[in-house]
């Protein structure tokens, strides 16, 4: 097991896809950060020197992740809703905030648009 | 990450959308009347905060007072315009 970011992972994980567990970084954010560390696109996460890992681990706690973002993403909506804005009656009711129609398939819409946006994420092993 | 993204709205060279508003400046001790309007489009500027609005929504008016956060959006923006759906039982039958 090696720990990065306070999350433990199994020595045979991919580096890439370790770094995709945690809210806020996806493909792209991962390429670049594992180009500026010269960690290879199928590197495990057992095979990083001890060096690697605290640089990853640095990296990692100076971006805005994880529960920072989240708190971010939430403040955004919870402001729009207190102001009584178009939007954030829209994220209250769990409908399509953009315009998009309701008449049908409006689930994604259901599903994330709400005032505690970004409940779920990185579960702690 | 996007930069350009706040600039897809609308082209910087027209500045905000800047409507001419029958404003008074409140003297102290005198009740101002609230500004009746039908520009939904008209941007809220930083002079605007502490007003009162009716802005229209197509078939009211709704009565809303300027903050600070709202500088930057618009009127409409803050005056519903659709009716939620209620179903109303029929009688006979």
């Amino acid at each position: 097991m090696v720990f990065i970011f306070g999350f433990n992972f199994p020595e045979q994980t991919l580096v890439k896809k370790s770094l995709q567990t945690f809210y806020g970084i996806g493909p792209q954010v991962c390429q670049r950060i594992m180009a500026r560390f010269h960690i290879h696109k199928t590197a495990k996460v057992g095979g990083l020197k001890n060096a690697q890992v605290l640089d990853l681990n640095a990296e990692l706690s100076q971006m805005k992740i994880e529960n920072d973002l989240r708190r971010e993403v939430q403040d955004n909506i919870r402001r729009l809703r207190d102001m009584g804005t178009y939007r954030g009656r829209r994220h209250a009711m769990a409908l399509p905030v953009r315009g998009q129609r309701t008449r049908t398939q409006t689930a994604t819409s259901r599903k994330l648009n709400k005032i505690e946006r970004g409940g779920s994420g990185q579960i702690k092993l | 990450m996007f930069p350009t993204r706040a600039l897809c709205a609308r082209s910087v060279w027209k500045g905000p959308n800047i409507v001419p508003l029958p404003i008074v400046r409140p003297k102290p001790g005198e009740r101002v009347p609230p500004i009746k309007t039908q520009a939904r489009s008209a941007t809220i500027l930083p002079n605007f905060v502490g007003l009162k609005f009716q802005i229209h929504n197509g078939k009211t008016y709704h009565d809303i007072t300027i903050t600070e956060d709202m500088v930057g959006h618009k009127l409409g923006e803050f005056a519903p315009t659709r009716k939620n759906f209620v179903y109303k039982q029929t009688k006979n039958r």
